[in-house]
């Protein structure tokens, strides 16, 4: 059976009419459980692995239950007491906020210059950042911790928040460029003819039009700050001062592994993210467009 | 007007770019490389010590070290818990890049690198003048010097693994198997408990990353086979070893789920912890795990099955224990934690916890050793004249890469029938006999 659907009457008016080609009347006529069949074979295979988190987190350990159900929350206890999780949670938020502002900050900065200033080295300078995502962090590892030994930096997070900032600027700084480029200069300038300087007239003028584009910035430093492993590691010796990436791997031991706590404290990382994620899409997505659009 | 807007332009792209340039000039700095001998200190101050194992031991080491310090106030231990996965990286990069620890965990299977780098202090003296010598186990000290170069001792062993087959006792009740205690009785448990309709399987094999000493295991507890070399050759692809590959890797999908091509220990574990499967390959490290999972009733864990004859071989496992970083500038004081730690009483205390056979010939004597089952039979294969220890070559700087990075991923591909077990064993022979040769010379 074909199903015609017919237009809401408000939306049909206020909107004008469009050209239907055939192909579009075709895209019109598939039946619906065409499209939310593969949808939610889709959605099923992306969830199962979701569903098999929190059946292990909420289920007792040697339930074999395929719901949770006694619910329990020791996995969540354990993790979060004697597994230090509280610890690493308040490290990893203060990494990844860290991280957020310096990116964000810095990118701003220099992201106006690279779209509103020529300069000899332009070129080079945006190939140099360009290139910089081609070198893994592994790869820096060393040097990275020999510059922080001798800063007396080894074993603060300040160390493993510049590393994260200094990973995260190319990318932040080429993208936030492109989203200044998209607002005309005249704005600005009209902003001095009324009294501002350049700096009263980036904060009143600019700034608030690049919203899309701090959101995307900012989510995607703090997102890799909060889930990056290697530089906690190899950065931070103390267990008060490690991150959540760290904790996760410790509840693997070289020959067992309980499985409750694992996903108990996958969920407590996972958790954050996700609400990162669920708060800015809107912008995340309109951030991601526009900034695209030109590098 | 123009001339104030140059500058304020040339001071923003100075700002911007000072900012960037001091941010991204950490990718480029000075040597501060932690090198030298160290120093035998006072014996007193502060000590650091790098659990390899971090997470899963942190309680016990930190009941351990608060032991210690109550015994030597005068000396702080600073514990540093790092995952198990990880610690081999965490060596390398102090190693070039400095900040390495006083005593570390070292297992059997990354002391050669440890040790080829120069990171390691040898022991020997240290170990011959201290209240210890004689009271470790001789297996395994000889283990940990071979692991090392066969030149000095590296590591005071704390723990010895062991192979251990699980199986459901449950399950072998209902089907009226006895228990497989040698390898016609687990071929044929394997078989017999298998009903693919059911989703129930004999066996679970490892299939995924660290496949290739449990594969190994097998094929020479099958032959019998006591050594791994014979002369500069390995003998690992000897043809009644071919021949035993065969008999073991034609249980897969026949008596193993087929995911099992993928499984590393954790999912093996998971899946016979969770599932319906006679019998998993494992070592005592997992127990817990069988414990909590299963209760004590269903399940029993017992060394690798013996030769018709009642001959038992098997490979050996990893020796984990502690060594000195030549780079302490407090040797005497990391010395008296890493003779402390392997003590009669806290070398109990740590492997009672750990469900592994102590190192220290009076704590393997306890009490708790006979009444965990497990552990208690793994001791007597380990100690026992029956049982005869094929030693792989940890002592290979390339051991690890020729075991997991080139050689897992044909493991697979023969699991697959991609490969011939001929084809896997002559590769990994030629490989071993290349990384021999090449060891051999550089020792000259």
């Amino acid at each position: 059976m074909i199903t015609e659907i017919a237009p809401a009457p408000g939306r049909a008016a206020a909107e004008p009419a469009r050209p239907r080609g055939r192909r579009r009347r075709a895209w019109d006529q598939v039946p619906r459980w065409q499209i939310y069949l593969p949808l939610s074979l889709y959605l099923l295979f992306t969830l199962i692995p979701f569903y098999w988190i929190l059946l292990f987190a909420l289920r007792p350990a040697g339930s074999t239950s395929l719901v949770p159900w006694p619910l329990t929350f020791e996995h969540f206890e354990k993790v979060w007491i004697d597994r230090s999780f509280g610890v690493y949670f308040r490290n990893s938020v203060l990494v990844g906020v860290s991280t957020l502002v310096l990116t964000t900050l810095v990118a701003l900065a220099g992201g106006y210059a690279l779209a509103r200033f020529d300069f000899r080295a332009k070129r080079g300078f945006m190939l140099a950042l360009l290139c910089s995502q081609f070198v893994p962090g592994a790869l820096l590892l060393v040097p990275l911790f020999q510059i922080f030994a001798s800063l007396k930096m080894i074993n603060s997070l300040g160390s493993v928040i510049i590393a994260e900032t200094v990973f995260q600027l190319p990318l932040s700084m080429i993208l936030i460029s492109g989203f200044i480029r998209n607002v005309p200069p005249s704005l600005e300038e009209a902003a001095w003819v009324d009294g501002c300087g350049r700096l009263a007239a980036f904060r009143i003028v600019v700034l608030p039009l690049l919203r899309p584009g701090l959101v995307a910035v900012g989510s995607f430093a703090f997102v890799h700050a909060w889930n990056h492993f290697l530089f906690a590691l190899m950065f931070l010796s103390e267990q008060g001062k490690q991150t959540i990436p760290v904790g996760l791997n410790t509840l693997m031991s070289a020959d067992s592994v309980d499985l409750g706590a694992l996903a108990a404290g996958g969920i407590v990382a996972a958790v954050p993210v996700v609400i990162v994620f669920a708060f800015i899409q809107k912008w995340l997505i309109t951030g991601f467009s526009a900034g695209a659009v030109k590098g | 007007m123009k001339s104030s807007i140059r500058i304020s332009r040339r001071a923003a792209v100075a700002v911007a770019l000072g900012s960037v340039l001091a941010l991204t000039a950490t990718a480029c700095g000075d040597d501060g490389t932690e090198g030298g001998n160290g120093a035998e200190g006072s014996g007193k101050g502060e000590i650091t010590f790098w659990d390899n194992n971090g997470g899963v031991r942190t309680d016990i080491w930190k009941q351990i070290i608060a032991d210690f310090e109550r015994e030597y106030p005068d000396i702080t231990v600073h514990y540093v818990g790092i995952p198990a996965a990880s610690a081999q990286s965490k060596y390398d990069t102090a190693i070039q890049g400095g900040g390495l620890p006083d005593v570390g965990g070292v297992g059997t299977a990354m002391l050669a690198g440890l040790a080829a780098q120069g990171a390691l202090e040898p022991l020997d003296d240290r170990l011959a003048d201290s209240p210890l010598h004689g009271h470790l186990s001789e297996n395994l000290l000889q283990v940990s010097k071979a692991a090392g170069g066969g030149d000095a001792l590296y590591q005071i062993p704390t723990s010895a693994n062991n192979g251990t087959l699980w199986y459901r006792t449950d399950l072998f009740r209902k089907a009226g198997l006895d228990a497989p205690t040698t390898w016609s009785r687990f071929y044929e448990a394997a078989e017999k408990l298998t009903d693919p309709g059911r989703n129930a399987f004999g066996f679970t094999i490892r299939g995924g990353e660290g496949s290739i000493a449990p594969a190994l295991d097998a094929v020479y507890g099958q032959t019998g086979i006591t050594s791994f070399w014979n002369g500069d050759k390995t003998t690992v692809n000897d043809p009644r070893n071919v021949k035993a590959l065969e008999k073991y890797v034609a249980l897969y999908k026949k008596n193993t789920p087929s995911a099992d091509v993928n499984n590393d220990f954790t999912k093996m574990v998971a899946q016979w912890d969770s599932g319906t499967i006679g019998m998993l390959s494992h070592n005592l490290g997992s127990y817990q795990d069988h414990l909590k999972a299963l209760g004590k009733d269903k399940f029993r864990g017992i060394p690798n099955p013996t030769l018709e004859d009642g001959r038992r071989v098997q490979v050996s496992n990893p020796v984990d224990g502690l060594s000195l970083f030549r780079t302490s500038k407090n040797k005497a004081a990391a010395w008296k934690f890493i003779e402390f730690a392997a003590s009669h009483e806290e070398n109990s205390k740590f492997n009672e916890s750990a469900g592994q056979v102590p190192a220290n010939t009076d704590a393997a004597k306890d009490a708790w050793i006979q009444s965990s089952e497990p552990t208690r039979l793994a001791a007597e294969a380990l100690n026992g004249g029956s049982t005869t220890i094929v030693q792989l070559p940890y002592y290979l700087p390339d051991w690890n890469t020729i075991s997991k990075a080139d050689n897992e991923p044909n493991f697979q591909k023969l699991l697959l029938g991609k490969i011939t077990a001929k084809q896997f064993l002559d590769t990994l022979a030629d490989q071993l006999n290349k990384a021999q040769a090449e060891w051999k010379q550089r020792k000259g």
